[in-house]
C-alpha cells in the first residue's frame, strides 16, 4: 500500500502470496536431519470470514474441494471458528506434501474468488522434543517458528535456533516484531 | 473536548497577538509557531495517554487484547502499537502517535466490558486504521497550514509597514485573525470528520464484517438505548403529549464536531456492506 493512498485514506488488505508455501517441504528434510524435527502430520489455514454472500460461495467452494480432495487421499478435515472468530481449516494427513498441496488449493480457490487478503496464515505442525509450529505469512510470503510454552508464554530460544538453521534453505521472516503467535491455535 | 481545543486554540492566538503587538520579529514569531508544533507533533503520544490518564499495559496484562491487534495487524500488514488502558466506564477508544513506529492504541475499561469480542475488534481496527493512515500527523501539519495562513494574513495586511500601535488598530487585527482561525478551524473539523469516514472504512475492509462496527458505534453512542422497547401499541396514545421530538444533532453542532454524527457513520457503513457483498 502506498503513502499516498494512505494519506488519501484508503485501505486495501495486502494480497495473499503463496508463491513460498512449497519451501516447507525440502526444508522439512533438513529439519529432520539436524534437529530431529518430524513433520506431525497436521496443518491448518487461518481466514478471517467476511459478511458477504460472495464469500459464503467462495467458502462454499473451499468445502466442496475439500469433501472431493480428502476423499481421494483419505486425509480429514475439520472446520472451526475460534474464539477471535476467525476460520480454521485444520488438515490432518500424515504426508507432508499432500498438506501443502491442499493448503494451496484452498488458498488459490480464495485467491481466484478475490479473497487472498482474508488469509491470514496457514500453521504447519512438527514434532521433536517440543512441539513446533511453522507459521506461513501469506501477507509476506514468508515463514516464521512458534514455539508455545503454555501459559501465553514461548520458547524464544529455540525459535531463534530454528531460524538460524533453516535460514537458508525456508524464506524466513527476517523482522521478529512480526514473528506473530497465535495463542489457541484448533491444531 | 471541543470547547478544550477552541479556547487552547484562542489562547494561543492570543499569545501570537500580543507578540506580534510588541513587534516581535518575524523570525522570533516563526520560531515560536515552529517550535509548538514541534513539541506537539513529538510528543503528542505521551501528552494524550497522559491527559487521558492512560496506562501501557503489557501482553500478560491482556492477552486478549493484545491477541485482536496483532492478528488486525497481521492482516493488514501494519507494525503492532503499543496498547494502553484507561480506566473510565465511558466506553472509548483512540490512537495516538506521530508515526507508525510511535504509535499508541488506547481503549477505556468500560469498553471492554460493554462491547463484545468482534465489536472490540471493529473498534481496535478502526484506531488501527487512524495510526495506518497517519492521521495525527496529518492533522498536525494541517493545523500548522492553518496557523500559517493566519500568520500571513496578519502579518502581510496589518504590518506590512513597521505596524501600528493604537487602540483601533489592534481590535481590528484581533478581529482579522479571528476570522482566518475559525475558517481554519471549521476546515480542520471537516477534513477530521473524513478521515473518520476513511477509519470506519479501513475497519470494515479489514475486518470484512461492518455490521460489527455499527453494533459498536450504536453502543458506544447509547443509540441502542433510543430503541425502544416498549410496544408501539401502548406508547401510540402517549406520543401525542410530547411536544419536542427527541433531539437529534443539530447542523450547526455538525458543523463542528470532529466526528460525523453516528447515523452518518452507520449508514457508510451499510452502504459499505453492500458493496461487499456485490
Amino acid at each position: 500500500m502506498g503513502f499516498l493512498d494512505s494519506l488519501l485514506g484508503k485501505t486495501e488488505l495486502p494480497k495473499a502470496r503463496p508463491d513460498k508455501l512449497f519451501a516447507i517441504t525440502t526444508a522439512a528434510i533438513t529439519l529432520q536431519a539436524s534437529l530431529d524435527l518430524k513433520p506431525d502430520g497436521a496443518a491448518a489455514i487461518c481466514i478471517k470470514p467476511m459478511e458477504s454472500s460472495h464469500y459464503d460461495a467462495a467458502r462454499a467452494e473451499v468445502e466442496d474441494f475439500l469433501k472431493i480432495s480428502t476423499k481421494e487421499c483419505g486425509c480429514q478435515y475439520s472446520i472451526q471458528k475460534d474464539e477471535y472468530g476467525y476460520m480454521w481449516v485444520v488438515l490432518k494427513d500424515p504426508d507432508l506434501e499432500d498438506l501443502v498441496a491442499s493448503i494451496q488449493m484452498i488458498s488459490q480457490v480464495l485467491i481466484e474468488q478475490g479473497y487472498g487478503g482474508q488469509i491470514l496464515c496457514a500453521v504447519f505442525r512438527f514434532r521433536g522434543e517440543s512441539t513446533v509450529y511453522w507459521i506461513y505469512s501469506f501477507k509476506q510470503g514468508l515463514f516464521y517458528p512458534f514455539v508455545p510454552l503454555g501459559d501465553q508464554k514461548r520458547n524464544n530460544a529455540l525459535e531463534f535456533r530454528l531460524k538460524a538453521s533453516i535460514e537458508k534453505e525456508l524464506p524466513i521472516e527476517k523482522e521478529m516484531e512480526r514473528w506473530y503467535p497465535l495463542w489457541g491455535m484448533p491444531i | 473536548m471541543l470547547l478544550t481545543f477552541f479556547l487552547l486554540g484562542a489562547l494561543y492566538l492570543a499569545f501570537l497577538v500580543v507578540l506580534l503587538y510588541f513587534q516581535a520579529d518575524l523570525l522570533t514569531t516563526l520560531i515560536f509557531i515552529g517550535g509548538f508544533m514541534f513539541l506537539q507533533y513529538f510528543y503528542s503520544d505521551r501528552m494524550v495517554l497522559w491527559s487521558m490518564g492512560a496506562r501501557l499495559v503489557s501482553e500478560s496484562e491482556a492477552p486478549n487484547l493484545h491477541e485482536t491487534v496483532s492478528r488486525l495487524c497481521a492482516m493488514a500488514d501494519l507494525p503492532k502499537p503499543r496498547i494502553a488502558m484507561v480506566n473510565s466506564s465511558i466506553p472509548n477508544a483512540f490512537a495516538t502517535g506521530r508515526n507508525q513506529r510511535n504509535a499508541v492504541v488506547a481503549v477505556t475499561s468500560g469498553l471492554m466490558r460493554q462491547l463484545n469480542q468482534s465489536e472490540l475488534e471493529a473498534v481496535l481496527a478502526h484506531e488501527l486504521t487512524h495510526v495506518k493512515n497517519r492521521d495525527a500527523m496529518v492533522l498536525t501539519i494541517a493545523s500548522f497550514l492553518s496557523t500559517l495562513a493566519f500568520f500571513l494574513v496578519r502579518y502581510l495586511f496589518f504590518f506590512g509597514g513597521g505596524g501600528k500601535r493604537d487602540r483601533s488598530g489592534i481590535v481590528l487585527v484581533w478581529l482579522a485573525s479571528m476570522a482566518v482561525y475559525v475558517a481554519s478551524f471549521l476546515l480542520i473539523r471537516a477534513l477530521s470528520r473524513y478521515r473518520e469516514f476513511a477509519a470506519d472504512r479501513g475497519s470494515a475492509i479489514i475486518t470484512g464484517q461492518p455490521s460489527h462496527l455499527v453494533s459498536a458505534l450504536m453502543k458506544i453512542s447509547g443509540t441502542i438505548s433510543r430503541i425502544p422497547s416498549e410496544d408501539l401499541r401502548k406508547v401510540e396514545g402517549a406520543n401525542a403529549f410530547f411536544i419536542i421530538p427527541a433531539a437529534s444533532g443539530s447542523s450547526l453542532f455538525n458543523l463542528l464536531s470532529t466526528h460525523p454524527p453516528v447515523e452518518q457513520r452507520i449508514a457508510a457503513l451499510e452502504r459499505i456492506e453492500k458493496e461487499l457483498s456485490a
